[in-house]
């Protein structure tokens, strides 16, 4: 199915598609001749375990640019089939979006735009709440984390400058967050809920400004097939694929200026991925649910480790006074005091039971700016205004285990998309 | 014949209906509204009145408008963050600065000014937003109306 999808789109990867499938067949047939009359055994696990860090992130001419919790991981992407391969350390790990974007600046290997029918280029756009926007080609790369493998997968390219001018559907108005030291991290690794970065509506007519086809003329919105959109890698794994946990370990008061956890494939697959007592709810097809807090249901609320912290409601409705808008910590609260705060989350059962699932998360909410004045970057306790809704961001990770159920994919825990923590 | 043709290209250019700006008079949407057929919705409320413009793709634009017919506030819910610069016109410039003074962080986009609000919130699949002068809030009318 997914190679019908390439015939139709990739003239420039025909030859590619013609190299993986001479592949196939010659794994094929040294199988196929290793098994004659032979009992075969499975496979041993493949290492689904991918170390993930919060640190001080990557260098641009020798300083720091990296942002205050900030989860990152070291992806690599090779020429598709190939072993031809480049690592890319410090990429964000995002629950908030879909798809592998590497900023231009850093890709060394030598990988063909995508085309459509017209042999015109396809761009690909992402906007982020903060009006900031990433701009760039498609181009397919096999993706490898710990032992796993996504093969041939669409990822973006930011920014290069042999590219069509960022189209005005795209840009909005906007802020470009394309270098590294505008991005504070070496590209974002997109593994939410959700299969591909927009799906079935960028496949239809009339789609959203997400994908563009790019004639000399000028880019125009188009709609590309499913298979030929961004994809969340882990689904595209052949095993340890219905969804991954995020493990962190929890922080003090002051923060940290470092930590290490890992990012686990799969959700029950093997040893190292049990739900044990996580329970799972729901969200929507938009990746939102339910927060209630003060009895008030906040519905559109979201789970995203690329958020900087908790960030919700407003001053008046949380008492939280905000930070001066003259200070570092412009954008959080600023309580004399740490505050307590216990809101509760609700979506429905992924097993379609019906009945919906509430879970009870509580959190504290302290001063930002000597926080952020400090030497530390990860912290569990820094917040500030999200009008009419929650963004548990990554201070929610910290000291969890936090399952993400990919969208249609099956578990114990039911079909996602769900979060279990 | 050559003059529908061109017509027809700006029309896919644009790919979204152009609308009135924050601040600005009501009376270029109901122009650009019969150019671009695009699906409008009018809602008359006691002290102002709101014009709803559904684009294709499942944006809703919302234009709060004073009965002097100067649109006061503007929102968008849809799968991406609709054009600023033509829903908010020379505001999205003070937006814009005042959101570079927040850098180094991630989150949504909040920016009270005096007199000029923005607030832009959500992720990929589902944004929402608004903007709205407080000078201009007709008598009677608070900035909660504009959802």
């Amino acid at each position: 199915m997914r190679l019908v999808g390439w015939r139709n789109w990739a003239a420039a990867t025909a030859t590619a598609v013609l190299l993986m499938t001479l592949a196939g067949c010659s794994a094929g047939s040294s199988s196929g001749s290793s098994g004659t009359g032979v009992t075969t055994t499975p496979p041993p696990p493949v290492n689904n375990v991918q170390p993930v860090i919060m640190d001080y992130g990557p260098t641009v001419n020798g300083q720091f640019v990296g942002f205050n919790n900030t989860l990152y991981t070291t992806v690599t992407i090779c020429m598709p089939g190939t072993t031809t391969c480049q690592s890319i350390d410090h990429v964000l790990v995002d629950t908030g979006s879909t798809g592998l974007r590497i900023p231009a600046s850093l890709v060394t290997l030598s990988l063909p735009f995508i085309t459509d029918a017209s042999k015109n280029s396809i761009g690909n756009c992402v906007q982020f709440a903060d009006t900031t926007y990433q701009w760039g080609p498609i181009v397919k790369v096999d993706i490898q984390m710990a032992g796993e493998v996504a093969s041939s997968v669409p990822i973006q390219i930011v920014g290069p400058a042999n590219f069509a001018a960022v189209p005005a559907l795209c840009s909005v108005g906007g802020t470009p967050a394309q270098t590294v030291a505008d991005l504070g991290a070496n590209g974002i690794l997109g593994v939410g809920l959700f299969r591909q970065d927009c799906g079935s509506a960028c496949a239809a007519g009339a789609p959203p400004a997400v994908y563009f086809s790019c004639p000399a003329s000028g880019c125009v919105a188009a709609s590309v097939p499913i298979a030929s959109q961004l994809q969340n890698p882990v689904w595209m794994f052949p095993q340890d694929n219905n969804g991954l946990a995020i493990i962190l370990p929890q922080v003090g008061a002051a923060g940290s200026v470092s930590l290490s956890g890992s990012m686990i494939f799969g959700i029950g697959t093997q040893s190292d991925n049990a739900l044990g007592g996580a329970q799972a709810q729901g969200a929507d097809f938009e990746g939102n649910f339910t927060t209630t807090y003060n009895g008030t249901p906040y519905p559109g609320s979201f789970i995203d480790s690329g958020s900087s912290g908790y960030f919700f409601l407003d001053s008046t409705t949380t008492g939280l006074p905000n930070c001066a808008a003259n200070s570092d910590a412009n954008g959080f609260y600023c309580p004399a005091s740490p505050v307590s705060f216990m809101a509760m989350n609700s979506g429905p059962n992924p097993k379609g039971t019906g009945v919906p699932v509430s879970i009870n998360v509580a959190f504290s909410i302290a001063n930002a700016l000597p926080l952020i004045d400090s030497t530390s970057v990860a912290f569990n306790n820094i917040g500030g205004p999200n009008p009419l809704m929650f963004d548990w961001g990554l201070p929610f990770f910290l000291g969890r285990t936090v399952f993400i159920g990919i969208e249609g994919q099956s578990s114990a825990a039911g079909t996602g998309p769900y979060w279990a923590y | 014949m050559r003059n529908s043709f061109i017509f027809l290209l700006v029309f896919a250019v644009t790919a979204f209906p152009a609308w009135a700006t924050l601040g600005g008079s009501v009376e270029s949407v109901v122009t650009d509204q019969s150019k671009f057929h695009a699906k409008r919705a009018v809602v008359e409320r006691r002290d102002y009145t709101i014009h709803e413009i559904t684009a294709d793709d499942g944006t809703l634009i919302r234009e709060y408008v004073t009965p002097g017919g100067k649109v006061f506030g503007v929102s968008w819910t849809g799968p991406t963050i609709p054009d600023l610069t033509q829903l908010l016109g020379a505001y999205n410039t003070e937006f814009q600065t005042a959101l570079h003074a927040k850098r180094g962080r991630r989150s949504s986009a909040a920016v009270h000014n005096p007199d000029l609000v923005v607030e832009s919130i959500g992720h990929m699949r589902a944004f929402h937003g608004r903007a709205y002068l407080n000078s201009m809030l007709p008598s009677g009318v608070t900035e909660d109306v504009v959802q």
